[in-house]
């Protein structure tokens, strides 16, 4: 045992220092000031009329849609393997491993489409990644052999599952799990700075000439609020996903104690994914405000030219987002004796849902003719014009996020009977915070307009922070009136087969705005490789239309689902046996 | 038990509300953005 303590705390160790070196990598001023290659139009190579963005295009969206998944799903298997540890319940740790299981069959995809990115890059773009080598320089060897640590601990993590399950060799096991998130992340984080330097760029002169050490470059100004938004959007995507596989096999099994099982993981996946969303709105407002901050051309290109229009697209897919999840939370009901006393506030929780939903999809001004511009008076209805600008928006999110957390605690309350005596107290001060919280918020929005823009801007920051407040504080509530509370039977599997469809809608509205939001942040840079440094002179150097834009958005987002089916069905079938000869 | 819920709840109304302007005041001044400043009409 003892040899095993000593390889667990290698592994932290190296855990802790692999972004160490891969972040800082060939940390040595360049001493040569060659400015950005100017590449002419005749130096893009044009293969058989082929396509040379929308080729990029594909294989990078692809590749970040698996590594998001691939990445996202660890994270949250050694949380679960950890809970399995702290409650004792090995359900936990069957759960954590069948959620490796869907990975492992994504992963050889993972890496066969970043191949595929990386050749398509350096056949079509072979200026800008030359460019970008000399930059980052050591960072991208040390980024293959992360590449390579990620693939080793994965198949360890996965393979010696049942051999380090019990006792000290579970920790050591959770220790291989550790080393694997820490190396995945700093894979993500790396791939993260080389993005965020072609919007940003850092440690370079106005010419592109390298002034600055590999750190700088990577510590560009959107480096980490990109992290940030990643790194949450990365738990929501995976959550949302394995979701949609629980889903998949809730529908295909017959066996009642297997459908169980397919309930409870859904639902967990379904929790998981909403926990990574819930914070994630605000992660995207530092992300556009460091955009402002860095170039207000950039920022006014993202929300006032003509990708403005993505962001009622947007609107569109997370109110999707936001029904399905709470459609499925109240379908959860169900689930317990007690949930039927619940289902009569659902109605309100939906008026307040689609209320937002319908002021979030509001546009301030609209595509009009001369004529209907005539009988309006303008471009901006008189009415719902005012619900088209920010302090509607925020209010609207913000309320949507409030009543989405509370579908949740509606749910997990109706599996537990409070003992204390003070019960009845606890849920009217829980009542108070709902209100005054949520008057906080209306309030905050309604200053917004009666005040000069930067108070608008200003008291967004309230209401961020009063839906926070709203949950934290209700979930302490929670755990202490909640403590010894009697547990009533939650009857996993006792769950409608339409509820499943809306954890599979997830998946897929997660995958459409993830691919319309990155074609929104790629696009900002515009006619530049790398933002004001080098210039893209190749015949596609403009932004595609959002006809063109959502044709081919759509086009990767079936081929990642049917990727995904293929996923799903090759883990089922890993799991079939066929009967024995005897 | 805490007395009369409906006094309880009363109470925590006025506590939460004095939290939260006490959170609202700090953020926007913190902003630089006082509370209460003869704001610009529309």
């Amino acid at each position: 045992m003892k040899t095993s303590y000593l390889i667990a705390l290698i592994v932290v160790f190296v855990a802790l220092l692999a972004p160490e070196f891969a972040l800082a990598a060939g940390d040595e001023v360049s001493t040569v000031l060659e400015g950005a290659p100017k590449p002419s139009r005749l130096d893009y190579p044009l293969i058989a009329g082929i396509s040379a963005r929308t080729v990029a295009w594909s294989m990078a969206q692809m590749h970040l849609f698996l590594a998001a998944f691939v990445l996202a799903v660890p994270l949250f298997a050694i949380a679960t393997e950890f809970m399995s540890v702290a409650t004792g319940d090995d359900r936990f740790d069957n759960m954590a491993r069948e959620f490796m299981k869907i990975t492992m069959a994504a992963y050889s995809l993972t890496a066969l489409v970043g191949g595929g990115l990386l050749l398509s890059l350096l056949v079509f773009y072979p200026h800008l990644m030359g460019y970008l080598i000399k930059v980052f320089r050591g960072q991208m060897l040390i980024y293959a052999l992360l590449f390579g640590l990620e693939s080793i601990t994965l198949y360890v993590y996965f393979y010696s599952w049942d051999a380090l399950r019990r006792g000290n060799r579970k920790w050591f096991h959770m220790s291989i799990g550790l080393l694997l998130n820490t190396v995945g992340l700093t894979l993500m984080f790396v791939a993260n700075a080389w993005a965020s330097f072609m919007m940003s760029p850092a440690g370079v002169d106005a010419a592109g000439a390298i002034t600055g050490t590999v750190w700088e470059a990577t510590r560009n100004p959107l480096w980490n609020p990109l992290n940030l938004h990643r790194f949450l959007d990365n738990i929501a995507y995976g959550g949302a996903i394995v979701g949609g596989y629980a889903a998949y096999m809730f529908l295909a099994e017959k066996d009642p104690v297997k459908k169980a099982h397919y309930d409870w993981m859904g639902y967990t996946s379904n929790f998981i994914a909403i926990l990574g969303f819930l914070p994630l709105p605000f992660a995207g407002y530092w992300l556009m405000a460091e955009i402002y901050a860095y170039s207000q051309q950039m920022g006014i290109t993202a929300m006032g030219g003509i990708l403005a229009w993505l962001f009622i697209i947007q609107a569109v897919l997370i109110g999707t987002i936001m029904l399905a999840a709470n459609y499925y939370l109240w379908s959860g009901l169900m689930r317990t004796d007690r949930g039927a006393q619940y289902a009569k506030y659902v109605k309100y929780i939906a008026v307040v849902l689609v209320g937002g939903f319908l002021v979030w999809v509001t546009p301030h001004t609209l595509i009009l003719t001369a004529n209907e511009i005539q009988t309006l008076g303008g471009t901006s209805h008189k009415i719902l014009g005012p619900l088209g600008i920010m302090p509607a928006k925020n209010t609207a999110v913000n309320l949507m996020l409030v009543m989405t957390f509370l579908s949740f605690q509606m749910f997990y309350r109706s599996s537990r009977v409070p003992t204390v005596s003070w019960a009845k107290s606890g849920n009217m001060v829980v009542i108070a915070l709902y209100v005054v919280g949520i008057v906080n918020i209306v309030g905050a929005g309604m200053y917004g307009y009666i005040t000069p823009t930067v108070y608008k801007v200003g008291a967004s920051v309230p209401q961020v922070l009063s839906t926070l407040m709203i949950i934290i504080g209700s979930v302490i509530i929670d755990v202490f009136m909640l403590r010894g509370a009697k547990a009533e039977k939650v009857h996993w599997g006792r769950m409608s087969e339409r509820s499943q469809y809306a954890l599979f809608v997830l998946p897929v509205a997660f995958t459409w705005l993830m691919g319309l939001m990155g074609y929104i942040r790629s696009s900002l840079r515009t006619k530049w490789h790398v933002y004001t440094i080098m210039k893209d002179n190749s015949p596609e150097n403009y932004i595609p239309s959002l006809g063109d834009a959502g044709n081919t958005i759509t086009a990767i987002t079936l081929g990642f689902m049917a990727i995904m089916v293929f996923v799903f069905w090759l883990s089922r079938l890993g799991a079939t046996k066929q009967e024995s000869r005897s | 038990m805490l007395g009369n819920r409906w006094l309880v709840f009363g109470v925590a109304l006025v506590v939460w509300a004095g939290i939260f302007y006490a959170m609202d005041k700090s953020i926007m001044e913190t902003q630089g953005l006082p509370v209460g400043a003869d704001l610009m009409p529309l």
